[in-house]
């Protein structure tokens, strides 16, 4: 089935055939056949890859209103995940190759199962926010040929739109390679399907990199390659942060004599106080999420011909936006009635354990047995531990002052359908 | 023994030497190549390509590689013409008769901050220390520079041919932007390839986790990108954005194909352009774009850089079979190793047949790798590729030679002879 897709694709000469293909059954089977298959494999190991991946949470129905509401406003759905991007020669490729890998253990088989399968809720938001910016924001003299009239927005908007899920995903994609070291598989076949998994790994974030560096070039605006680029590069920095275990997923670091003696700013009321703790998960945060977010939205006004203080406001925006998001998805295993299993791996510099650690230093006892590998805390003593302290009120309060912050860049805009969507989506935000 | 067909095709290619894809051009060919005509036409080109000759060329390599570099410091030296020394036919045991230029003498003063200077650029954009370490590691001044090499060869050439002078700065960052690409590439293919050793170093695999190897690829690329768009000219980051996605699509190629036996030399091709040729056509293009040169101009650069990029990278998989652990960073073999048939092999297998089904299986039984390995040897392969390399070195030479005379259009005909004479 796999290899006629492959054909398939590499033949296809014209739209019409195109739509021919989308149309026939088979290729709906065919990818069902693959996420079903990812899903069987998934659903019950506890790889790795749901600490170090992106936690692709099941969202409640209010959030899927608001972004299913968010894509009609900007047309159609944004996500680079369009057939386009399905039946080039090399994703087809992958495709081949990732089933290869079905039955194995790699967490690259977690990654493509959230693209393919649950990329509604995670992914392909990233885009649409950009959009709705734009389309918000509205554009200064540009030429009509440049404009996609229905949706409201430039098509260089549309374009850097992709890039910024291409970039993401990219960054997903090689977050979820493996650190392969001796004595990790002892078993051959093991040890040789994790290795052709990285290798498809990398090469699939590699094409995504690449050709987001193509399609950046193509919008010929240098200032723009040079700030989508920079979002790159914090990207990998972010990966560098602080204590790592031996597959690289984070631990919080024990706190700096130094910085502890320093004093810190006189607090502002109404603000969370500027400790180690927050500045730590924020520097993290901001390299891994809102540096990408904030420069798609700061790039995409570049592009609209809006001056430097509006694209300032746009990193602004961005930014907040993605550290709320982040604080709520910290919260996730902690509130009542998500799909958290008691028991489970969750992330350990989330907002919640990094503000606990801060009141309760006692509690890095337990966390430094994570320091080979994150698995070997006991999770459910850290979650019984955080959810009785000071944590999850600090997290509820960053997220709400994070939510704050986007919220009053909105409001330098006019009224529009596409604001009006923002902040929905910012709403729902904080009721999940 | 040489008149196989493909080997014709392939040299008749490499005669007309044109044409960006040139695997479509053997693809062309090989459709038809199936008629006698084109096939009678091809072996006679053949037979003219032969009488410039294989045999002496190997001979003078041989010695010339003993006294690999002659320095020459006066610059009227410099200028003593070169082009000419492919036809000459220097007889056995003597050095042929003119003094080569060096060309990294000519550019000491150019090159020999390269290396530091990207490691500024490098340290400018993290206060991650491991991500500097890992970032910088193959930046230490132990490589060829070759990339930077030609780039800064070809600005400095263009330049004069434009009656400009010197080198512009946006010219030299295109020369640390091609090695800071290459770089990346080489931290990634670590990854993929599980090498041990590169550059007589333990790889970047082998010290660091395979997640950080990886970020510390996607870093240097990210500021190699952030270096081209602030040269602020849009054409130039179009034709380097172009490398990266040849890179990628030339690593998804060798990832493995299931081409039949009259594709397969034709795939090789557009590999090994898209992995090694498109790095150097396309940098020496941007460069001459940064001089101002027009298309015509800016397509012989380009050209140049594909045809010394594509001999590259046929004497790189040449060496594959003769050099010995020690003199390259890497052991013997070890494309046979990773699956990989290179030009070496998918000429032995027109005289060896049974080389096919190893090609198909990737030389993954037992004992395939050094029945391969001794098939080659004994076939012409290693000669054929050599004569390949050569074909495009020469034209390499013949399109430098349509550049204005100066020391550094001379240098860039000494360096395709250069490319063949490596032993490393």
């Amino acid at each position: 089935m796999f290899s006629k897709l492959v054909r398939c694709s590499s033949s296809f000469k014209n739209v019409k055939t195109v739509e021919a293909f989308v149309r026939s059954s088979a290729s709906e089977k065919c990818l069902t056949v693959c996420c079903v298959n990812l899903k069987r494999d998934f659903s019950v190991s506890r790889s790795t890859a749901s600490v170090s991946g992106n936690p692709s949470h099941s969202q409640r129905p209010d959030w899927n209103r608001a972004v299913s509401e968010a894509e009609k406003i900007v047309g159609y759905p944004t996500s680079f995940l369009s057939l386009r991007w399905l039946l080039s020669d090399e994703i087809a490729n992958v495709a081949l190759h990732l089933r290869k890998l079905v039955g194995s253990n790699h967490p690259l088989l977690k990654t493509a199962k959230s693209l393919l399968y649950n990329g509604r809720n995670n992914m392909q938001a990233w885009g649409l926010i950009v959009l709705l910016i734009s389309k918000a924001a509205g554009h200064l003299n540009v030429e009509e040929m440049e404009e996609d009239k229905a949706a409201g927005v430039l098509h260089s908007q549309r374009a850097l739109a992709e890039v910024t899920e291409m970039i993401r995903t990219s960054h997903l994609v090689h977050k979820g390679l493996v650190n392969i070291y001796p004595g990790l598989y002892p078993e051959p076949g093991v040890l040789n399907d994790m290795t052709f998994g990285n290798k498809i790994a990398l090469l699939s974030g590699d094409y995504l990199l690449g050709n987001s560096c193509a399609e950046l070039a193509s919008l010929r605006n240098q200032d723009l390659v040079e700030l989508m680029s920079s979002a790159v590069r914090d990207l990998a920095e972010g990966e560098f942060l602080g204590r790592r275990d031996l597959q690289n997923n984070p631990l919080p670091s024990r706190p700096d004599p130094a910085v502890m003696q320093a004093p810190s700013p006189p607090p502002v009321p109404g603000r969370l106080p500027r400790t180690p703790a927050l500045l730590e998960w924020t520097h993290r945060n901001v390299l891994s999420a809102g540096s990408l977010l904030g420069k798609s939205c700061q790039g995409t006004l570049k592009l609209a011909g809006h001056g430097t203080e509006l694209q300032e406001q746009g990193y602004k925006f961005g930014k907040h936006l993605a550290l709320a998001w982040q604080a709520c998805l910290d919260l996730e295993p902690f509130t009542s009635g998500s799909h958290y299993t008691l028991g489970t791996a969750f992330n350990l510099t989330s907002a919640p354990v990094m503000f606990h650690l801060e009141h309760d230093p006692s509690l890095f006892d337990e966390i430094d047995k994570g320091i080979e590998s994150v698995h070997d805390v006991d999770y459910t003593k850290v979650h019984s531990i955080v959810s009785k302290g000071k944590g999850l009120a600090l997290t509820k309060q960053l997220q709400k002052e994070h939510s704050r912050k986007a919220m009053e860049v909105l409001e330098v805009f006019q009224e529009s359908d596409a604001r009006t969507a923002l902040s929905n989506i910012i709403v729902a935000m904080g009721e999940l | 023994m040489l008149s196989d067909r493909k080997f014709i095709i392939v040299c008749t290619m490499a005669c007309i030497g044109s044409g960006r894809l040139c695997a479509r051009g053997v693809e062309k060919l090989c459709q038809l190549g199936q008629t006698t005509q084109v096939r009678r036409k091809s072996s006679a080109a053949f037979v003219k390509i032969k009488q410039i000759g294989i045999q002496p060329l190997s001979r003078t390599l041989l010695q010339k590689s003993t006294s690999n570099h002659v320095h020459v410091c006066s610059s009227a030296d410099v200028t003593t013409p070169t082009h000419r020394y492919y036809s000459q036919q220097p007889g056995p045991g003597s050095l042929p008769d003119y003094q080569t230029v060096d060309p990294y003498r000519l550019l000491e003063d150019d090159l020999k901050d390269v290396y530091s200077d990207i490691r500024k650029e490098l340290r400018w954009n993290t206060n991650q220390e491991e991500l500097h370490t890992i970032a910088t590691y193959y930046f230490d001044g132990q490589g060829k520079a070759l990339r930077p090499m030609v780039a800064i060869l070809m600005a400095r050439a263009i330049n004069y041919h434009m009656n400009k002078s010197g080198l512009t700065p946006a010219q030299r960052q295109v020369a640390m932007i091609a090695e800071m690409i290459h770089s990346a590439s080489l931290i990634h293919d670590d990854v993929i390839d599980q090498s041990d050793f590169r550059r007589g170093k333990p790889s970047v695999n082998v010290l660091w986790n395979h997640k950080k190897v990886a970020m510390a690829g996607d870093f240097i690329l990210a500021v190699a990108s952030m270096m081209i768009a602030r040269l602020r000219n849009n054409d130039v980051t179009l034709t380097l954005s172009q490398v990266v996605t040849d890179l990628v699509q030339g690593e998804f190629m060798q990832l493995g194909s299931k081409e039949t036996e009259n594709e397969r030399f034709a795939h090789y091709l557009t590999k090994s352009y898209r992995k090694t040729a498109s790095l150097i056509a396309n940098s020496v293009k941007a460069v001459a774009m940064l001089a101002g040169a027009d298309a015509k101009l800016s397509e012989v650069a380009f050209e140049y850089g594909r045809n010394v990029g594509l001999a590259f990278q046929l004497v790189d998989d040449l060496l594959d079979f003769v050099s010995s652990s020690d003199t390259m960073g890497k052991p013997t073999a070890a494309d046979l190793k990773l699956g990989l048939a290179t030009a070496p092999v998918l000429f032995a297998c027109e005289k060896y047949p049974e080389l096919n089904p190893m090609i198909m299986r990737r030389f993954q039984e037992e004992g395939d790798v050094e029945k391969a390995f001794e098939l080659v040897h004994k076939s012409q392969g290693l000669e054929q590729t050599r004569f390949l390399a050569r074909k495009h070195c020469l034209e390499a030479a013949r399109l430098a030679g349509s550049i204005a005379e100066s020391p550094y259009q001379k240098s860039l005909i000494v360096v395709s002879d250069l490319v063949i004479n490596r032993m490393k």
